[in-house]
């Protein structure tokens, strides 16, 4: 009865098919003079193209910290690795974690172990977010987190996590804030404004973590500024076709309509409004979608008069912060375009890492946790315009949040055949005259 | 009754646009019982070499059309010699998992060749164009997408069943072994429906891209409403894919306007509750 | 009594025993137990751990759709329904009352055979692409509505409590021991299959499979097989779905319940050779660490999508060449032996 073939095929495959499974990755050394930070980024799916944006932002933040660069002003050009290790250099571990939480569950093990990683940033998309931060708070890892807003993430009490940008709260009341200055006059360019033209508002978030808690939290902040909810929509990404959801919104006659979309879907959005001549006194975007180069690109003269909240603009770094001038100048070299909110933040992610581990002098995770609840970062040493990095709490049950970090809301402007994000937004940092209202379709 | 009305003209514009799309698939599979999960890819890069081919040779879009439809046919020529041929050996199951392989084959190669940054078309003389009615505004490259679609429906339903052609690929599909004893060269019959299924999927690209954003990944946003549509109006069933069509275009459009969140489930419900009642979809054979 | 007594033991009998099986199967499938039970010790670092469980969860959930899709010779594409149904059983009772785990899985697989069982019957007067389409139609509908509601987190998903590990209570451990709880798992479905395998109900679904009007003239139920089979394979879904709640920690209806998922399943069946009950696991030995790796070496350098192409490649060789997947190519091999040797 016994067959060699068939013992030998039968055998030869269960185990080396599993045994795959046990090739280790090949153990690196690792020379002491190189720091690991894991990075997580979507680099593939839908989110592929902003997976690329972070990663210019964050690999361009460790070459300023690991190379010379004498025409910088940034003191942490001058570092040539961490100070306070040695000049130890930081070396990024890029992974794609495909939007999947579970992927980027597996990924953050695979960083934390193997890879032995100091710390992970990442990760965009708030839900990876959510499960990569179970993860690092499991194995003691610190996580510093530079691009996902959703307010939930610093409110579940964990001792591992920490968040640069500021959340959707803080640019939700911007938004209002700003909406209440165009009813007051305080706007560029534009007179006082009756409030009634502002205060029915279409909100449509995208169906996820973020859009979803993006626009309930819109919701729910409304009537404290007297302005009322005319039409609420969640809508599927997946859909191809948002013809109807913009109908239903020009149905109800909005004065403003706010956005909590990534890039595809507010595309499409716009294109759409454009074919039904749908043209409310204000379209905004919640970041994500909007801020990105590609929206600019991709929509040209139809983009014009968009307002986004932001973090990060141009125009302003060119007039009143040179040190951020200068790096947008020199990712600009390297890719072609200007920073985004969305590479600005990743880039300031980085530099919160290599301050940290200056300020830790050892990558001890007890020593790193440390100097991240300690780090005041100077607002002169980044290219932000927030009042520096310090993590704390707004709210008591609020935890590991950056309490300096402030929005900003630009407009996009057609100007020579380009679009130019102009800052609208603090008031005071105001580039341009504002575009008011969103301008009729042609 | 003014929206009631606007609602269905967009429900009877974006319906047609499905059935367009979806028409290739029927007819692939009503020749060879065939599912292509890589439908939605075809139609990607019929956008794409529209909008190359438009942009580099900087000439109209509905021009480059002739020229996005050879590129889908040769696309479809090429699938079947080189991967569908094997397929059909095996059985069902393998041929979803073979086209589900081509499928994140062809989406990912042209993300890695063409980068992931989504694209549009700026230049031609129906992009941005809307006619308004007292109570709607058609977008007029959706209208002229419609158009289309009703005029290659009726070009193909003809072609199917006026021609010799046409009557040659029938045979196929009814008993392709008979059809080789009647001097039916099979192979080819089969090649041809991939290669006339990938041309209409092309041509669908090419008018889709006149208002569509373009990226690798936008194929995967058509594929399932392909399905529901498909089987809704009964597999390889050319009028039944244009019913379905509307009828998957007109429910997207009233449950989109009242319920965004769930239009999609109320597409595929009502391809489960026709299927229940007539399980071989409304026209299948 | 005695009578009961005969009949328990020989359904032991049936689940422990392996003797019809080739001596050459039994040596391999010793070797490969002893392996993955010795795994953690044998390999040190995390990745692999992480990639082996999956690689057992990714087993347990073929294993389960090879009844309905193997033996029984029915596309379904709609597992990640029942996942989805195991996971959010699991993750909102823990969350919300903080039911032990053990009492939470019953009640996952309840909800998904009662949901199956609903719509078994009208699915199974379809056939071929129209099954399959109706499986992937049901599946999707149930993930947009668990988008939609409110009460299953939306899309805002669900976050299990963290408990200090080892919690046998909520079923909270390092990775070994997670690797442990999903082999015991597997284990125990696979013994499972090895009853079923042998059972009376195993030949009437193959042979409803085969020729359902034979089977018919044979006085088999030929429907209520098949709704027998969907139940049993939905709730083995729904077990691995509980596991992945509390493995993760965090689960929303986009990760527990999406297309890709129950394409995966099937795939991994499919791949290693359907209608065995080796093929779901030569399946999944190759399709998840492929997978995993690719994407773990090969994602992050900047080419985008590069991973994506080579595991499409493989797919489509294998679905081009060797239809009956692993498992053909294995029996193949086996029959030129006999000829070589004969």
């Amino acid at each position: 009865m016994f067959s060699k073939t068939r013992s030998l095929l039968v055998v030869g495959f269960l185990v080396c098919a599993v045994t795959l499974i046990g090739v280790a990755p090949l153990a690196q050394a690792g020379s002491p003079k190189e720091i690991k930070i894991g990075v997580l980024f979507p680099l593939s799916g839908g989110l592929a193209s902003t997976g690329a944006l972070i990663r210019q932002g964050a690999e361009l933040a460790a070459d300023i910290v690991n190379d010379k660069w004498p025409n910088l002003d940034i003191p942490m050009a001058k570092w040539e690795g961490i100070p306070s290790l040695g000049g130890a250099k930081i070396k990024l571990i890029v992974m794609d974690h495909r939007s999947d939480p579970a992927r980027g569950a597996d990924l953050a093990k695979r960083l934390i172990e193997d890879e032995k990683v100091v710390g992970i940033m990442g990760c965009y998309n708030s839900s990876v977010t959510k499960s990569v931060s179970t993860v690092c708070e499991r194995y003691g890892v610190p996580m510093i987190n530079s691009n996902s807003t959703s307010p939930l993430l610093t409110r579940r009490g964990y001792n591992w996590f920490w968040r640069t940008t500021p959340d959707n709260i803080t640019f939700t009341v911007d938004l209002f804030k700003f909406l209440e200055g165009l009813v007051e006059g305080k706007v560029r360019g534009v007179g006082k404004i009756p409030r009634e033209e502002l205060d029915d508002l279409a909100i449509a978030g995208e169906e996820t973590e973020y859009g979803t808690t993006g626009a309930e939290l819109l919701k729910e902040m409304a009537p404290e500024y007297g302005c009322r909810v005319v039409k609420y929509i969640l809508y599927a990404h997946e859909s191809p076709d948002l013809t109807s959801e913009s109908q239903a919104m020009q149905a109800a006659n909005p004065d403003c309509v706010l956005f909590i979309p990534y890039v595809s879907d507010v595309i499409l959005y716009m294109r759409t409004f454009r074919s039904l001549r749908f043209s409310p006194h204000i379209i905004w975007g919640q970041d994500a979608g909007t801020v990105q180069p590609d929206f600019a690109r991709v929509l040209g003269k139809d983009a014009n008069g968009v307002i986004t909240r932001t973090v990060f603009i141009p125009e302003v770094a060119i007039k009143v912060k040179p040190i951020a001038a200068q790096i947008n100048n020199v990712y600009k070299e390297r890719t072609g375009e200007d920073l985004s909110g969305t590479s600005a933040r990743a880039f300031t992610g980085i530099q919160a890492w290599a301050y940290v581990l200056d300020k830790a002098g050892s990558t001890e995770p007890k020593a790193i946790q440390k100097a991240c609840n300690e780090i005041y970062i100077s607002p002169d040493d980044i290219i932000m315009l927030w009042g520096g990095i310090n993590f704390g709490s707004t709210t008591p049950d609020e935890k590991g949040q950056n309490v300096l970090g402030m929005g900003m809301i630009g407009q996009w402007q057609w100007k020579d055949g380009k679009n130019v994000l102009e800052a609208v937004y603090p008031f005071d940092y105001a580039t341009a005259d504002m575009i008011y209202p969103f301008p009729e379709w042609e | 009754m003014a929206l009631a009305a606007e609602i269905t003209a967009s429900g009877i514009l974006m319906g047609s646009i499905f059935a367009l799309v979806a028409l290739g698939l029927t007819l692939i599979f009503g020749v060879m019982n065939v599912v292509n999960f890589a439908h939605g890819e075809f139609l990607m890069i019929g956008m794409y070499s529209a909008f190359l081919i438009s942009t580099f040779l900087s000439i109209e879009p509905l021009v480059s059309l002739p020229f996005v439809a050879v590129v889908g046919f040769l696309l479809g020529i090429i699938t079947y010699y080189l991967l569908i041929r094997y397929l059909l050996r095996g059985p069902m199951i393998a041929q979803l998992f073979g086209t589900f392989g081509l499928m994140l084959f062809l989406r990912y190669l042209v993300m890695f060749i063409l980068g992931p940054n989504p694209r549009v078309l700026h230049q031609g003389v129906l992009i941005g164009k809307s006619v308004s009615l007292s109570w709607f505004t058609f977008d007029i490259s959706k209208l002229a997408a419609a158009g289309f679609s009703i005029l290659l429906f009726v070009l193909v339903s003809w072609m199917i069943e006026r021609t010799k052609l046409g009557r040659a690929l029938r045979a196929t599909s009814i008993d392709a072994e008979a059809a080789g004893y009647m001097g039916i060269d099979t192979e080819k019959m089969n090649a041809l429906a991939w290669g006339i299924g990938g041309a209409t999927a092309g041509i669908a690209g090419g008018l889709l891209a006149n208002f569509y954003y373009i990226t690798p990944t936008v194929g995967m946003l058509f594929i399932m409403i392909a399905f529901a549509t498909v089987a809704l109006g009964g597999f390889g069933s050319i009028r039944g894919a244009f019913i379905a069509g509307l009828i998957v275009g007109l429910i997207m459009m009233v449950a989109g306007y009242y319920l965004s969140q769930i239009k999609l489930a109320f597409v595929y419900l009502a391809y489960f509750l026709v299927v229940v009642l007539r399980p071989r979809g409304l026209f299948g054979w | 009594m005695v009578g009961k007594m005969k009949a328990v033991v020989g359904v032991l009998k049936d689940t422990f025993s392996f003797n019809d099986l080739p001596l050459s199967e039994r040596i391999a499938f010793a070797a490969f137990l002893v392996f993955v039970f010795f795994f953690p010790w044998i390999v040190h670092t995390s990745y692999p751990r992480v990639v082996m469980i999956r690689f057992l969860l990714f087993a347990m959930y073929g294993l389960g759709w090879n009844l309905i899709g193997g033996y029984g010779g029915q596309v379904d594409l709609g597992q990640a329904k029942n996942v989805g149904f195991g996971a959010f059983a699991t993750a909102l009772m823990i969350t919300w009352w903080g039911v032990p785990f053990w009492i939470t899985v019953p009640v996952g697989i309840t909800v998904a055979v009662v949901e199956s069982f609903a719509v078994a019957y009208p699915m199974f007067r379809l056939r071929g692409h129209y099954f399959a389409i109706a499986t992937l139609c049901v599946a999707l509908v149930w993930q947009k509505l668990f988008l939609f509601w409110d009460w299953t987190g939306g899309a805002r998903g669900v976050e299990l409590p963290i408990k200090s590990a080892p919690n046998f209570t909520y079923m909270q451990f390092g990775t070994i021991g997670y690797h442990y709880f999903i082999f015991a798992l597997f284990m125990a479905e696979f013994l499972f299959m090895n009853w079923f395998r042998k059972s009376k109900m195993s030949y009437e679904l193959q042979a409803v499979r085969d020729n359902e009007d034979a089977a018919a003239s044979l006085g088999i139920n030929v429907t209520w097989t098949k709704v027998k089979t969907y139940l049993i394979t939905a709730a083995m879904g729904a077990v691995g779905g509980s596991f992945y709640a509390v493995y993760h920690l965090y689960i929303d209806p986009r990760c527990v319940m999406q297309l890709d998922l129950s394409i995966l399943i099937a795939m991994t069946a499919m791949v290693g050779g359907a209608g065995s009950i080796w093929g779901p696991i030569l399946g999944a030995a190759i399709l998840i660490p492929l997978d995993m790796y690719l994407g773990a070496l090969l994602g992050g350098m900047g080419f985008y999508g590069i991973d994506f192409i080579i595991y499409a490649l493989i797919i489509m060789v294998i679905a081009a060449r060797e239809p009956r997947g692993i498992w053909g190519i294995i029996e193949r091999a086996r029959r030129r032996g006999y000829v070589l040797r004969g």
